[in-house]
Formats: structure tokens, sequence, C-alpha cells
């Protein structure tokens, strides 16, 4: 699951590596250790005699008369004041600079030849900068400005600043560099670039710099300080000489001069100013590093309320998200789906996710980019039974869910009642990040002293391995989904209760009292509501048309439950007024068709009906998508199967057809629905069968008839059964 | 539970091949599994009832609802069954749904029927 990881052996040595104690500095200047107040040189750079035109004695024998005595003064003070005191040595000037280190005196002699310079103009602006950088509003803002001003500053060619992430890996989140190169915003590094003791180091020294990553070592004679018998501290130093994994790491990315300046969020190392000079060497004056330095303690400082206002950004935002959301399952009770994934704001908006699944009344509805839908309900249920509703990793979790991760590494699920559930989904972070490098190629060489880490040689972005595993879900986030789950359970509980009652009234008016009395018609009618549901969406009537004339209808409207017994109600009466008035059962369905196109968009029902002459026993058939009717006479029991049309609702203009028959003498009509004849383990054919079998062979009053064929047929209670028998008198 | 419903490929077109008993049960997972199909804005989309060894008239009644659901996304939906599947067969036929979309019998006829309306209109 996850790459081979460094050899752990020569990542815990690089680690080990005493940076502070080099026993070394850079050769771009010299270091005299002194001992106070004699200000006897003890630890002596191996080229000051090179650079100073003296070796040994005393600290004010290297300076002229006027220098010794601002050093003297300087020593009576704060040095970090005093730094740096600008010198002549040998006619050329130098910036030395003091600092206190294992109970020595640390004398540095920079020579001012060589160094770039951004002069008096731009420290003239500095109130300008640092007006700019207290008038940020967003981290991003004040990022973008620290790497341009310091570019300005200091002249390199790129300048980025990295912020940590919990983990140590870097990530550069503004950049300035020079117009012809390869941007590396956006780009990630490994904890393992900065190790542990060089990350301790930035948060006690602020800059560094390495003018020239060719550069020879210059060791320090005697090695060891002569007061602790240790290789002198040179973690305060600014000539300290650098680790060779590091220089090592430089060249391979090409870099000629580098420096970094720390930014430090109350006390913990939050980000780097990265500094990279590719032309060649490069070396800021050092006053100019410090007023980079400066500029970097300056953000510093502003980073807790502008974190703080970004952790706050993303509170207020759900916050304000969930309240929207409650507000519209407030508004529209009963079309709790319809208001959380149909309006402006969904609940795709609630949090930062790039995908949702809102699955209600057992309907799913997937917003964004989720896993298929098939796989979604599998995914949230094993989740939801292991008691993870906040993962990063949801194949750690649900193995099988592996192959999701490109849409659900990350899943937050709450369950809304029964087997409802309200989900958010995240990619894996692979989509999302982009290292600096592969942190795990990093390989290993074999020393002298045991294996030593060797940076990659290739610094072209790479997708981290960090598999199966998503951007993490914050508390809040988590908190809001709950939230908005609390909500809809109560608005579908109280929906529930209230559909009961509703529903209960709604199919007492469906169910005809008595049937109606017809000159010369016997009619019979068994209704069997399924126990699963309140209420199903059959429904049948009898209509008298003038003339003698009588309509039986026997429908069936898609769905159950208060809405579709809602819909059943208004199809029984538009039907009744189009059957009054057409031509003929197959204009009335038209007619009816036209309305669910019209008034209920969306509606689907089937309907069957058998006009019925009873002076001369004439039957006009229709049907718009039902099961056909049974005629029954002295020679057996036939379906009719002319006069058939597609369902209501499914087609705009279907032009239904019809068919006429002749019921004589003891001839029956039987109608039913779909509940009466289908089974899952015999089929609907059989269904079919046994009810032909039943009617042919049963008694002549409709009446009988019916409680006949429900005893042979015996219909399992799942389902809605509706029968209606007809015959003549 | 007696039902599948796959992410498949017929006659070069996306399909969804549905096995076990398409009811009152699993018609809403064959529903909700072409609902991303339909609103990937694919212009075809087949139903292949083949494996199916039951449709109730739930299964049928959810077949005309994808058959309006792809006729309002401009999508050309198709239902693939074999005229040996008669469970499945005989409440197609029963309840006309060829009237609502075009049912095959085989993946070959579905090239077919796409160029027998292109050159009907």
């Amino acid at each position: 699951m996850t790459a081979p990881r460094a050899d752990e052996d020569a990542l815990l040595r690089c680690a080990d590596e005493p940076i502070a104690i080099p026993g070394a500095v850079q050769p771009h200047g010299a270091l005299l250790a002194v001992t106070e107040p004699d200000l006897a040189v003890v630890v002596a750079s191996a080229n000051a005699e090179e650079l100073l035109g003296r070796s040994g004695g005393t600290l004010d024998q290297y300076l002229d008369d006027a220098d010794a005595a601002r050093l003297r003064e300087a020593l009576d003070g704060d040095l970090a004041e005093a730094n740096p005191i600008r010198v002549q040595v040998a006619g050329a000037e130098v910036d030395l600079v003091l600092h206190r280190a294992d109970g020595l005196l640390v004398s540095e002699w920079e020579p001012v030849a060589g160094a770039e310079q951004a002069g008096a103009a731009w420290h003239r602006r500095l109130p300008t900068v640092l007006q700019r950088l207290s008038a940020t509003a967003t981290l991003d803002e004040l990022t973008e400005v620290l790497a341009r001003d310091v570019r300005t500053l200091t002249g390199f060619d790129r300048v980025m600043v990295y912020r940590f992430d919990e983990a140590w890996n870097g990530e550069v989140v503004a950049e300035d560099r020079r117009e012809d190169l390869e941007p590396f915003l956006g780009l990630r590094y490994p904890a393992s670039d900065i190790p542990a003791q060089a990350r301790a180091l930035y948060t006690s020294n602020w800059m560094r710099i390495i003018p020239d990553a060719g550069y020879q070592r210059v060791p320090l004679d005697p090695p060891a300080n002569p007061l602790t018998g240790r290789p002198l501290d040179l973690s305060g130093s600014i000539l300290r000489s650098v680790s060779p994994v590091h220089l090592e790491y430089l060249a391979n990315m090409g870099v000629v001069s580098s420096m970094s300046v720390s930014l430090i969020d109350r006390g913990r190392l939050w980000g780097l100013i990265s500094c990279h000079h590719y032309a060649g060497p490069h070396r800021p004056s050092y006053p100019d590093r410090v007023a980079a330095e400066f500029l970097g303690r300056t953000a510093s400082l502003l980073l807790p309320t502008l974190l703080a206002a970004g952790e706050t950004d993303g509170l207020v935002e759900v916050a304000r998200r969930t309240a929207e959301l409650t507000a519209a399952v407030g508004r529209t009770p009963r079309a709790l789906a319809t208001a959380l994934t149909d309006q402006d704001v969904t609940v795709l908006d609630l949090l930062p996710a790039t995908g949702a699944a809102v699955r209600l009344g057992g309907q799913l509805r997937l917003l964004g980019t989720t896993p298929p839908a098939e796989r979604v309900v599998p995914l949230v249920r094993a989740l939801l039974d292991a008691g993870a509703t906040a993962t990063d990793a949801a194949s750690r979790v649900v193995p099988e869910a592996a192959d999701l991760a490109a849409t659900a590494s990350g899943v937050l699920a709450v369950p809304v009642g029964g087997e409802d559930f309200l989900a958010w989904f995240r990619p894996e972070t692979l989509r999302e990040v982009t290292w600096g490098g592969n942190p795990y190629q990093s390989k290993t060489a074999q020393t002298d002293d045991g294996p030593r880490l060797s940076p990659r040689r290739s610094f072209a972005a790479w997708s981290e391995t960090v598999r199966e595993t998503s951007r993490p879900w914050r508390e809040h986030e988590v908190a809001a989904a709950r939230s908005l789950a609390g909500h809809l359970a109560a608005a579908t509980l109280s929906r529930a209760e209230e559909d009961n009652r509703l529903a209960g009234a709604l199919q007492r008016t469906l169910l005809l009292e008595e049937l109606p009395k017809v000159p010369g018609v016997a009619l019979a009618a068994r209704y069997r509501p399924s126990e699963d549901d309140v209420v199903g969406g059959d429904w049948y009537d009898l209509v008298p048309l003038p003339g003698g004339r009588v309509s039986i209808v026997l429908g069936d409207v898609a769905g159950h439950g208060l809405a579709a017994a809602a819909v059943t109600a208004q199809l029984r009466h538009a039907l009744r007024a189009h059957l009054l008035r057409a031509a003929g059962p197959a204009a009335a369905l038209d007619g009816l068709n036209e309305v669910i196109g019209a008034l209920l968009p969306g509606e689907m029902a089937t309907v069957v009906v058998a006009e019925l002459d009873p002076e001369s026993g004439e039957v006009v058939v229709a049907s718009a998508g039902h099961l056909p009717v049974l005629h029954a006479g002295a020679g057996g029991a036939e379906y009719v199967l002319d006069g058939r049309g597609p369902a209501l609702g499914v087609l705009d203009a279907p032009a239904y057809g019809e068919t006429r028959l002749a019921l004589a003498g003891d001839d029956r009509l039987l109608l039913f629905s779909d509940g009466l004849v289908e089974r899952v383990a015999t089929g609907l054919a059989a269904g079919l069968d046994a009810l032909r079998d039943a009617v042919a062979a049963g008694p002549a009053d409709p009446q009988e008839l019916l409680d006949e064929v429900l005893g042979a047929l015996n219909p399992p209670s799942t389902d809605d059964v509706t029968l209606l028998g007809v015959a003549r008198t | 539970m007696l039902f599948d419903v796959a992410r498949t490929t017929v006659a070069g077109r996306p399909a969804l091949t549905v096995r076990g008993e398409l009811d009152l049960a699993t018609a809403p997972h064959l529903a909700a599994a072409a609902e991303p199909l339909l609103q990937a804005a694919g212009d075809a989309l087949v139903v292949d009832l083949s494996h199916t060894r039951f449709l109730d008239s739930s299964g049928a009644r959810t077949l005309m609802i994808l058959a309006r659901r792809a006729r309002e996304a401009g999508a050309e939906l198709h239902v693939l069954v074999p005229r040996t599947n008669r469970p499945v067969r005989l409440p197609i036929d029963l309840l006309d749904l060829g009237a609502a979309v075009p049912v095959v019998a085989s993946a070959s006829e579905i090239g077919t029927v796409v160029a027998r309306k292109d050159a009907g209109t």
C-alpha cells in the first residue's frame, strides 16, 4: 500500500549529523573565536591569516585604533544591535559580526567586496514594504508580498515561501522568480528534505546563506574549543559550513547559491523563505540579509492573525451553508431530496468535497464526482456499520473499496434514519498533490560511516503515492454533516406520521363504499392492500354513462404511499370526466395522457377501461400499459390482447387503440392488477395461466368468482391486489 | 438478493446489464445506476436484460421512466431482451413497453433500429 521508504538507517544517520558543530566554515569570510575579556584568539578558521593578514594574538590587534574602540564599545552593549561593525582590514571594508557561544566571543569577518548590495534606496523604502506586509488580509497575500519583496531586496533568481504541513512535508505557497525559470509554485517537498535537526536549528537561527554551493570547507584550528574540549558550536554563526548532503542536494537542483529565512508561528517553525540562485555564486550583503530576516520576522508576527482568520473563514462558511440547507429542508419538508440536491445551494456545497450522495426514502441522488451509484450504498453502509463516520482512507476500513480511491478515498457519512444517509466524498490526495521529486527515491550511498542519504537526482514533479488517502475531514465539517442529518431525520419522522394519517384518509376516498347499481350488470370488486404500505397506487371505478352504458376502470399509479395516492385521486377524477365526454375508452385515455403531461409531469400510471353496453353485451376495451383483461365464456377463458398502448405519462401523444368483444350469456370479464399474477418464483406467465384456469372453471356469479380466484391464486401480501368481475344479468 | 446491475458495453454503447430479478425491490437500483450515465450526457444507453430472470410491472415501469429520462436527456435508450427470455419478454409485450422504448432481441439489431429511425424521419 505504501511505497518503500528510503532506508530508515540512512535517514537516522542524516538526522544524527552534527550540523551545529561541523568544525568548519564557508570561505566567504573568516572566523576568530576569542576568550573574554583578553580577546585572545583560541580558535581560528584556516583562511583567517589569508583574509585578515595575520594570525593568533588578540582581536584588537586585527583592527586599527578607531575600529578597536568601536569593538570595545560594542562588547559592552547588545551584540545584535552592534552588528555589523564595518571595519577596515588591509585597506578593504569588512563587516564584523559578533555573537557568543560555548563561553567564547565568536567574531566573523565578511569582506564587503564581492557582496551584492540592494543599496540605500531599498532601505529607505523599508517602511513602505512593512506597511504592505501588515496590510495583507490573507495568508496568500502575505506570502506573495514576502516572496516579491525579499527577491527585490536580495536579487536571488527565485524566492519561494514554503509552508510545512503536520508531517513536516513542505509546500511552495508563494513564489517570485526570474521569468525564464520553471515555476515551483504548488510543488511539495518531503519532510526528509529538511531533517529534524535542521528544523530545530532553524527555529533558533533565522537566517542561513550559502553564497557558493561549490565551496571548499575551511576547517577550524584547533578543531576543539579549548574551553569545552568539543567542536565549537556554530549554530549562531553566519559562516557555518553546511552538511555535504545538503550541498549535494542543491547541486542536483542546479542551485549555485541559496539562502533561507525561517518563518516561525508562536515558537513553531511554520515555513521558510527559500531563495535560489542559478546563474552563479550570489552573496547579498550582511545588511541586506538582516533586512530580509527582518521581513521574515515581521511576517512571522503577522502569521497567527492570518492563520486564525483562515480557520474561521472555513468555520463561518460551513455554518452558513448548514443554515441555508436546514432552511431549505424546513421550507420543503415534502421534497427533502430536491431541497438538498436541486437548489442553488446543494449538500455538495456544505463543505469542501468533490462528490456527495443523498439517500432519502430509499432513493439515491448523486452530486459531483462519486463512485458509481451501485457502489455508493454498499460502501457507505459498510463504513457506517464499522462506525467510521469520517475517514480519509476508506479502503483501510473497507478493503474492497480500494478501487474507488480516485473518487472516494475520503468518505464522510451520516445516517438519516433507517437505511437513508448523507455522504460526502474526497479523492485520494494523489490527485491533488504534486511533490517536488520522488521522496521515496532518495538513494543511499555507501560511505565509510555506513549508508548516507544521497538526495534524488531529479526534481521533476512527482506524484506522491500517499495512496488511497484523502485530505482529512475537519471537526467542524463532521459536526455540520451531523447537524444537517439530524434536521433531515426530524423532518422525515414528522412527515411519516402525517403521511400515515393522510394516506389512510385518502385511501378511503379511493375505494368505493358501495358499488353503484347499474341496471343489467352484475359487478363485484375486491381490494387487498399490501401489508408493506399504508396505501398503494391501485384504483378502480365504475362510471355510468349516458345512454345506459357503463365504464369499468382499473388502474395503477407508479409508486406507493401518500404521493401515489394523491396522484391516483386526481387521475381517477380526470378519467371520469374524460369518459363522460369522450367518444370511447381510447379517446378518454388520450385525454388522460394529456392531463398527466400537462398537470402531473413525471407521473406514470397504467389503466384499463372496459365500456359495457348492458343491452347488447358489446364491450369496448382500451389499455394503457396495463395487463390484459380476461374474457371467460362457455368456450373457456382468453386474454384480450388487442387495444393496447403504452402506460400513461410515457409518450406525449400515444394515440391509444381499442378493441371490441361481445359479452354473451354467462360470459364474465375480469380486470385485475399486477399484484394478482406476478410471482418471483414462477414468473408472470405461470400467474396468468393459473388465473385463466381458475376463471374458466369458476362460478358464473362475479362475487363468488372473485372469492374463488383469490383463493386459488393466493397472491402474496407484498403488493396491492385489485380485482373486478363483470357479468350481464 | 438475487440482483446485480453492472456497467458494461453492448454494441459499442454504454450499457447496464441487469442480473436476477428486476422488481419492486430492485428496480430503484437500476434507476440509480442509470442516472449518472444519463446525466453524463451520453447519447446512447442500453439496458441489457439478457440475464434478467424476472421482470414485474414495477421493473417495467422503471424501464419506461428511464425511457422518458433518456428522451429528456437527448439520449437514445434501447432495451435488449432475447426472445428466448420468455419471463421477461412477456411482461414487456403485455405492457406494450415497445411503444415507449425500442426493445431489441439482439445486440446486432441496435444499429438496425437506429438506421431505420433515421431513414424514416
